[in-house]
């Protein structure tokens, strides 16, 4: 296996929003293949798209999304198998997600690594830190989830 | 009688921020609105009781496109709290770091967002296909503008290695010399842009109004320096308050703000009005080339003063660089601080204009109190006005075009709505 990065997406001080990088914050503390970068995506928007063209052969990322469930649950996905909510004309490049980013690649016909996304649905996003009780609890089976994957 | 309503909902990933909801009727305004990023709201709940240390670190997470920004100064308003000077290196290496954010921050906002709405296409997804070379360029810009900041501070959106009086991590001379070759190459991509930005059908709309930056004697400023109007007012940024006179509006959850008129600009536009003999030789070409000079108040121009000021930040950066080479990078350590209570505020000319921080510290270097304010809700009455002045001279126009150019002036400040709140939708297939 090549180079594989696990990268966090989402601002620490929205609430759940900063699942991602809470989830890269523990896997820290664990002893990890040499193999593995822990990336903190932040809010990078279109800059993801540099950061995912880093010559990784695989990327996780894991990311505040709806898809649908109850706060703290996570579903893993890999980008073919959804369509994802695109911003359409925006009026600030604030806007800019993971999927606008990946939009963008598609268009230009980039070769991505192989990607798994783990959507985990949240509770509370707005200006506090810290995650909402939920999604904090989630973040150790998120963590075996990232490892199980990273192990695969 | 021309009745129009339109309302424009921005696409927003959290409730409650941007929409503009215009509602004409009979000619009339009857509600021009528009909701930006609540930060400034929540941010001494933020930072109040966390060490000096901590704040830039915690500060450089509002803003996803301004990490740098919040974070230098953040750091000028510690320093200047506690007494802090940063080295002359660490200056050098904190304007080259802005450079890179500069750049990053302009080329998304030029290309990305107003490009498209001049080339005929919806957004930067279809230009991939009419104008495919264009959006290269853009990232190719954009990728230099990351590796410049990821070089000098870590990571652009995560700058962790400025710290307050210095670096914790410095670039090697050998990475000063591949950047600087990287932007030396950047030149031809500049030029393309100015002739890109150059040949766009601008909407025509003046509309005097305050134009408001930081200013510096010996260079085109960024970081410090004083606070000046084109209405002829200086004041040392410590009075920044006297500038933002900031006010609650009955419609908005963010304050607005006014000086010596009913509303005030800051940005690239107001930078370069107020600033225009210091830029670079080659950035005053491209004004030139772009139709801009003090004063210009056609504030759909302010996206073309960020392509003046792209052209200066990569030229700058050369020189910056040049001189930190003859130095020699020194293996400096950010200086022991003596914390002991004390008072500062921190400016600096971010990509959409003047950002504010200030902080109070106790005894032992704990922040009791916190202020910050933002570009965006500096503009938001000023943008509130453009579109109060344009409205009228539009209303015979389609609706559809009405919109568009709403939209247009919108885009034209850039602002920063629900900024940092990406989250994924997401519909299984």
């Amino acid at each position: 296996m090549g180079k594989q990065a696990v990268i966090g997406i989402g601002n620490p001080l929205r609430g759940d929003d900063g699942v991602g990088p809470r989830v890269v914050e523990e896997l820290q503390r664990r002893t990890l293949p040499e193999n593995v970068s822990l990336l903190d995506g932040g809010t990078g928007g279109l800059g993801l798209l540099s950061l995912l063209e880093n010559g990784w052969q695989r990327v996780i990322l894991v990311d505040a999304a709806d898809v649908g469930r109850a706060p703290g649950e996570f579903v893993r996905f890999t980008p073919d198998q959804v369509r994802m909510a695109r911003t359409e004309h925006a009026l600030s490049i604030h806007n800019a997600g993971l999927s606008d980013a990946l939009a963008l690649a598609d268009a230009l016909g980039r070769r991505l690594p192989q990607m798994v996304i783990f959507g985990v649905q949240p509770g509370v996003i707005g200006w506090r830190e810290g995650l909402s009780a939920p999604v904090e609890a989630a973040v150790p089976r998120l963590v075996a989830a990232v490892l199980r994957e990273l192990q695969s | 009688m021309t009745t129009v309503n339109i309302s424009v909902h921005h696409v927003t990933r959290v409730e409650g921020h941007g929409d503009i909801v215009v509602d004409v009727k009979s000619g009339e305004i009857r509600e021009c609105r528009f909701e930006v990023v609540e930060a400034p709201r929540f941010f001494e709940a933020m930072v109040r009781g966390r060490p000096y240390y901590e704040l830039s670190h915690i500060t450089s997470r509002i803003c996803g496109i301004c990490a740098v920004g919040h974070a230098t100064a953040s750091l000028r308003a510690t320093e200047r709290a506690l007494g802090v000077e940063p080295s002359e290196q660490t200056q050098l290496l904190r304007k080259l770091n802005f450079h890179g954010e500069m750049l990053d921050s302009h080329v998304l906002h030029t290309y990305y967002l107003v490009a498209p709405d001049f080339l005929g296409v919806g957004s930067v997804i279809p230009l991939v296909n009419t104008h495919r070379p264009i959006v290269e360029r853009a990232l190719k810009i954009k990728k230099l503008s990351g590796d410049l900041c990821a070089m000098v501070a870590g990571r652009h959106t995560h700058p962790i290695a400025m710290t307050v009086g210095g670096f914790t991590h410095l670039p090697t001379e050998q990475e000063l010399r591949d950047m600087q070759a990287r932007l030396v190459d950047a030149r031809a991509d500049m030029d393309e842009t100015v002739a890109l930005f150059s040949t766009l059908d601008w909407p025509q709309f003046e509309r005097e109004t305050e134009y408001i930056s930081l200013q510096k004697d010996d260079e085109y400023a960024y970081i410090d320096g004083r606070i000046v109007t084109t209405d002829g007012f200086t004041y040392p940024i410590e009075d920044y308050r006297q500038v933002t006179n900031e006010e609650c509006v009955p419609f908005s959850t963010a304050k607005w703000t006014h000086h010596n008129r009913e509303s005030y600009m800051v940005g690239a536009l107001a930078r370069l009005n107020n600033n225009f003999d210091q830029l670079h030789p080659r950035a005053k070409e491209a004004a030139a080339k772009l139709g801009l000079k003090p004063l210009t108040t056609n504030p759909f121009l302010n996206s073309a003063a960020q392509v003046v000021e792209m052209v200066h930040c990569v030229e700058d950066a050369i020189e910056i660089i040049d001189e930190l080479l003859t130095r020699g990078i020194q293996p400096e350590q950010p200086p022991e601080v003596t914390v002991h209570a004390g008072e500062g505020v921190g400016a600096c000319d971010v990509p959409r204009g003047t950002l504010f921080h200030n902080y109070v510290f106790d005894d032992d270097g704990i922040c009791i109190e916190a202020n910050c304010i933002i570009p965006t809700n500096q503009n938001m009455a000023n943008l509130n006005a453009d579109m109060k002045a344009l409205l009228p001279q539009v209303l015979d126009r389609p609706q559809d075009e009405i919109r568009q150019l709403l939209e247009m002036l919108v885009r034209a400040y850039d602002p920063c709505i629900s900024c940092s709140a990406h989250y994924l939708k997401v519909e299984f297939v």
